[in-house]
């Protein structure tokens, strides 16, 4: 689905990723954790077109799209669910959800995708008419998701979901993001939790100071003794 | 002491004037909030569209609603390609200020020099005579430029509130890398506003034409009036600027009625003040 080859990345003239290789299987979910600043939203806001690749190629479906503007992405069955969800905050819910499906190709599934979201989440249903910035911040991580899932994404990137949430509700959210990856829909998933990424994830990678430093079966990855000290301790 | 009539009379055309603020602010309103482009340019345009219409009437006959019709995908164009030099020198909000301002003066010298300065008046009226309105007067052409200008305002609204284009545009400006990556168009987007806010610049400029004299030089004097009621009723907001208009358009009125005639700028000046000072973050 997605294949990142030796993909650098930089801010001015500070390198933020460098020969990062990865790949997410068809139907795939492949977290990617580290700690803070090493990376994990540059390599997201890469793959979504947000920010130019200095070097590497990203492939979607085989297709080389290294370069192309995110609209073209999103055309490509690709969806962001951004880090601090970056909603259209003077907007109301449905008007972020109809956002969500603001391509001609998704616009047609508008009320399909709306019943299945707020079946999904039906405080939202309850909330269409809000104004999504007056949301509490579980509510608005919901908004993202749902404004992502009304792109109909193939490939779905998410970074950080649970970051500002109460455990309890980031709880839920990793349980609707294991149901999205049981739907077919293939996930780069980024987090700071390890041991809760890793929990509905086959696969994960170890992001560290924009290089990948690890990658395997989260069992493979906590018998590395290194890894599971530097990285895997702080379940938060 | 005022007679109620005379009284009632100066609300009726300060009723007028403001509708007219309201479709003058229009353009300037949108590309302020959406563009973040302060275009006094805009000022020029519609002086431009009135002499233009002024001159295909007295010098071809054609009917001024007629030349409107032309103008609204020229002026559209020229709003486009505006905003593509603006986009391609980055031109931000402060800069436009300067620049749109010398571009209205550039406009000014040319009207001067197609049209002189003397003070010229088209002969055509959309209807002659006025609506009674018992001892009251409204004529058919205020009228008329009165319900253009609250069915664009109206039809703006309902555009930016309940379309798909509205949303995206509000989308963009919330949050353009997000709404591009959901597929909005930002960039075509900001050209169809420019292009809208230019076109009804020239709607503006052909009511302009239809019930004053121009002269060039008296661009300016609608800087006030037009800027106090783009301010008053919030930035991007179509509603708000009739409501605006209306508001100023009497109180000039009254201010006239009741004071003295040469008081009538010191009004909306004076408001345009205080809402910078009060009320900043209107900005
Ligand atoms: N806009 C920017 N301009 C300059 N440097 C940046 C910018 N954004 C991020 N960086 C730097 O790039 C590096 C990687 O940042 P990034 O945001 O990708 O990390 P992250 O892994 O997502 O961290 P976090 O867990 O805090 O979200 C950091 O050193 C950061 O300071
Ligand atoms: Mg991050």
């Amino acid at each position: 689905m997605l294949r990142i080859e030796s993909l650098c990345v930089s801010y001015g003239d500070a390198a933020a990723l460098t020969d990062v290789s990865l790949d997410v299987a068809d139907g795939e979910l492949l977290a990617v954790i580290g700690p803070n600043g090493a990376g994990k939203t540059t390599l997201v806001n890469a793959v979504a077109g947000l920010l130019p690749a200095r070097a590497g190629t990203i492939r979607l479906a085989g297709e080389n799209v290294t370069g192309l503007p995110p609209r073209a992405l999103a055309d490509r069955g690709l969806a962001l669910i951004p880090e601090g969800r970056r909603l259209f905050t003077t907007m109301t819910v449905e008007e972020n959800l109809d956002i969500g499906c603001y391509r001609p190709a998704a616009r047609g599934h508008r009320a399909e995708g709306l019943a299945r979201v707020y079946d999904m989440f039906p405080i939202l249903a309850q909330r269409r008419r809000q104004i999504a910035g007056t949301l509490s911040g579980g509510q608005q991580q919901m908004v993202a998701i749902a404004r992502a899932l009304m792109a109909r994404p193939r490939l779905l990137l998410i970074d950080e979901p649970s970051l500002g949430l109460a455990p309890i509700i980031i709880a839920q959210v990793f349980e609707i993001i294991a149901a999205i990856h049981k739907s077919g829909v293939s996930i780069l998933l980024i987090e700071q939790n390890a041991t809760r990424a890793l929990a509905v994830a086959r696969r994960g990678c170890v992001l560290d100071c924009g290089a990948l430093v690890a990658t395997g079966t989260p069992a493979e990855l906590d018998a590395r003794g290194d890894i599971r000290a530097a990285y895997l301790g702080g379940g938060h | 002491m005022i007679s109620a009539t005379l009284l009632g009379q100066s609300v009726l055309s300060g009723l007028f004037s403001g509708c007219l603020y309201a479709l003058l602010g229009l353009g300037l309103t949108l590309s302020w909030r959406y563009l973040r482009i302060i275009n006094l340019a805009h000022f020029a345009l519609i002086f431009l569209a009135a002499y233009i219409a002024y001159w295909m009437n007295s010098a071809y006959g054609f009917h001024p609603l007629l030349t409107c019709l032309a103008m609204i995908p020229a002026f559209f164009a020229l709003g486009v390609a505006q905003q593509l030099l603006f986009i391609r020198f980055k031109v931000g909000e402060f800069a436009s200020v300067i620049v749109t301002f010398g571009l209205t003066i550039i406009v000014e010298s040319l009207i001067q020099w197609i049209w002189s300065a003397d003070f010229v008046r088209m002969e055509t009226h959309l209807a002659r005579g006025s609506l009674e309105i018992g001892k009251l007067l409204a004529p058919w052409d205020e009228l008329f430029m009165c319900a253009v200008a609250i069915s664009v305002c109206v039809a703006t609204w309902a555009c930016l509130n309940f379309t798909w284009l509205g949303k995206a545009l509000r989308a963009s400006l919330d949050n353009p890398d997000i709404a591009a990556s959901f597929g909005v168009p930002n960039r075509a987007l900001a050209l169809l506003v420019s292009g809208a806010a230019a076109s009804f610049a020239a709607i503006g400029g052909v009511f302009v034409a239809l019930l004053y004299t121009l002269t060039p030089s008296s661009i300016y004097s609608w800087f006030g009036v037009v800027l106090a009621t783009v301010l008053l009723g919030g930035l991007g907001s179509p509603l708000g600027a009739i409501a605006a208009g209306l508001l100023i358009g009497v109180g000039e009125a009254m201010t006239m009625a009741v004071v003295a005639p040469s008081w009538a700028p010191i009004a909306p000046f004076t408001l345009l003040i205080l809402i910078l000072v009060l009320w900043p973050e209107r900005i």
